[in-house]
């Protein structure tokens, strides 16, 4: 609108500022932050508050008492919970042995092109509900499953094997079916760091394989590696859905315990026990940035 | 040294390596929905193929109704998590340091499922405590049980879990794009929203998508947070797990994870087909065009 034949702001003018680049439009951008703030790293931190509290009936109230943390080291939840750490490290090893040597040749000998579409093969099972591919694995690892029928069928085994259902070995085979797909996605970008001519001096060199890949492939792709195995020995320990299904009578971890406790309304016990598993976390978190710095697998990213 | 033929069958066998650790992965999925069209169930001496169990699942109200409920949840989880990964990739690129955003928008990747859901869980509890008290003390209703365990905070555990995934693939997307076009853009008038919509869009478009999928598909798989954080309503994963431990596994728990299979497969396999089919198509053109220059 023009008065007197200067320019006055009319209210389209206040609007547009409103919403325009320095307005909401600037702001909007710090949405996703706020979100996870406020709904991933305060309830965290303040689980570490609500694990001192005082359990109380079906609640529990302010206070400060190192009970729930009493409780859980002093009875055989501890116990379970370093045995559940024992399961998730087997499944870490088992999953790099499997799941490493194949990022290393869609890398190493895909072309470029191709070996985004190899490595989409792997989502297809990670897209598949975890409960259903943890409850596949019943009727396959069962007494009168897949595997065991089929090993009689060929005369390799006269009874069925039953250590591998309801047992700590069920547990494990549970956890590399459902995370062995991280291993081959943390390999696949860690090798990002590997360039392709490190391979070529190496064949000039006259390396063999596991020579390179002992002391050449590991040590450059190693963050991406402790990054793919931090998480897959934290869902190892943290999902409860595994032992739940394949674990059998007793079977637990982190996770499961804390749900006991949930069921059981022992509020400030589920949240000292989430405790323990974050700072678990965390530590190893810490340890592999000091280690190998984590933050070059934001390279490609950067 | 490995000669010739040497490198062309360890070739071969690194492939049926992989291959093999995909169908590994694989069986016990196609092993239950081949069950699920067993007449007779698990374990039965025979196979009579039926589809009635899936008549079953699809004719039980109760079990329409939790898969109603799961549309719902991933319709929000998609209408809310696809827009603000678009925002935070946005904003991821265009800051500086962008290791604390990327950690932040990652971190919940790392915390499992029950601990996540647990924390959440107190936290609405407490924060819904805290409205009421509010409530109450202003004498206003309007904001009264926002946090009470339901759909709100079953969608929010869902928001939590699944941006970083739409986060992350946007991103990757969004890597190709040159700023530089949206500068040209805006230096040529258009508003920021107009460079967002005209120039950077159509080229991040299949990022977007694919995020889309993702996060429905997530959604959809989603259990244990949700479980916790639900309320009163149910999920289909949710009846699926407590017919399976209260009840055990009957031929219509196998259709049920058979139903849960199929579809993210459909919807994953129409993404590949669909991708392929378009860089086939871009490929033809851009061949075209050069063959068009050569000729000249």
């Amino acid at each position: 609108m023009i008065r007197g034949g200067q320019d006055v702001p009319t209210s389209p003018n206040l609007w547009r500022r409103f919403v325009g680049d320095n307005g909401l439009q600037k702001w909007v951008f710090y949405l996703p932050a706020l979100f996870m703030l406020l709904f991933s790293i305060v309830p965290l931190a303040l689980t570490v508050v609500w694990s001192v509290f005082e359990r109380t009936t079906f609640w529990m109230e302010p206070g400060f008492t190192l009970f729930a943390y009493e409780s859980f080291f002093t009875s055989a939840r501890a116990e379970n919970y370093l045995f559940s750490m024992i399961h998730s490290s087997w499944a870490v090893v088992i999953s790099f042995i499997i799941g490493f040597p194949i990022a290393v040749f869609v890398r190493r000998r895909i072309p470029q092109v191709a070996q985004h579409r190899v490595i989409l093969l792997f989502i297809l099972p990670f897209m598949i509900s975890e409960l259903v591919r943890v409850f596949a694995m019943r009727p396959v690892l069962g007494r009168h499953g897949l595997i065991n029928n089929l090993l009689i069928e060929i005369g390799i085994i006269n009874e069925p094997i039953s250590i591998i259902l309801f047992s700590p070995i069920g547990v494990v085979i549970g956890d590399v079916m459902s995370f062995l797909p991280f291993m081959v996605f943390a390999g696949f970008l860690a090798m990002e760091a590997v360039q392709k001519y490190v391979f070529e001096v190496c064949d000039d060199l006259g390396a063999r394989a596991v020579h390179t890949f002992r002391d050449v492939i590991i040590p450059l792709a190693a963050p991406g590696i402790f990054a793919g195995g931090v998480f897959i020995f934290v869902n190892s320990l943290g999902v409860g859905l595994v032992p739940t299904i394949l674990g059998g009578p007793g079977a637990v971890n982190a996770g499961l315990i804390v749900n006991q406790a949930i069921v059981a309304v022992d509020f400030p016990l589920a949240m000292a026990i989430s405790t323990i598993m974050i700072v678990t976390m965390v530590l190893l978190l810490y340890l592999g940035h000091r280690l190998f710095d984590l933050t070059k697998i934001l390279e490609p990213i950067q | 040294m490995l000669d010739e033929h040497g490198k062309a069958w360890s070739y071969r066998a690194k492939w049926a390596y992989l291959l093999f650790v995909v169908f590994v992965l694989l069986l016990p999925v196609f092993y239950i929905i081949y069950i699920s069209f067993n007449e007779h169930g698990f374990g039965a001496a025979i196979y009579e193929f039926t589809v009635d169990w899936y008549r079953v699942v699809l004719g039980d109200r109760m079990l329409v109704a939790s898969l109603e409920w799961t549309a719902y949840l991933a319709v929000g989880a998609v209408a809310s998590a696809v827009p603000l990964g678009l925002l935070a990739a946005k904003f991821c690129k265009s800051s500086r340091n962008k290791v604390p955003f990327v950690t932040l928008m990652l971190m919940p990747l790392f915390v499992p499922a029950d601990i996540m859901g647990s924390s959440l869980l107190v936290f609405f509890k407490n924060l819904n405590g805290f409205f009421e008290w509010l409530s109450d003390s202003l004498g206003v209703t309007w904001f009264y049980g926002w946090f009470e365990l339901g759909f709100l905070t079953a969608l929010i555990g869902q928001i939590v879990y699944t941006l970083p995934y739409a986060f992350i693939v946007i991103l990757i997307t969004m890597s190709r794009y040159r700023v530089q076009q949206t500068e040209a853009a805006r230096s040529c008038g258009a508003t920021a929203w107009q460079a967002f919509r005209d120039v950077e869009f159509p080229q991040i478009r299949a990022g977007v998508f694919s995020a889309c999928a993702f996060v429905t598909i997530l959604s959809f798989n989603e259990a244990t947070r949700t479980a916790l954080l639900k309320g009163g309503f149910d999920t289909f994963q949710n009846v699926l797990v407590s017919q399976m431990l209260n009840i055990g596994m009957s031929g219509e728990s196998y259709a049920m994870a058979g139903i849960m299979s199929v579809i993210p497969m459909v919807v994953i396999g129409s993404i590949l087909i669909i991708t392929l089919i378009r860089s086939d198509r871009l490929e033809r053109v851009a061949r075209a065009k050069a063959a068009a220059v050569m000729s000249n």
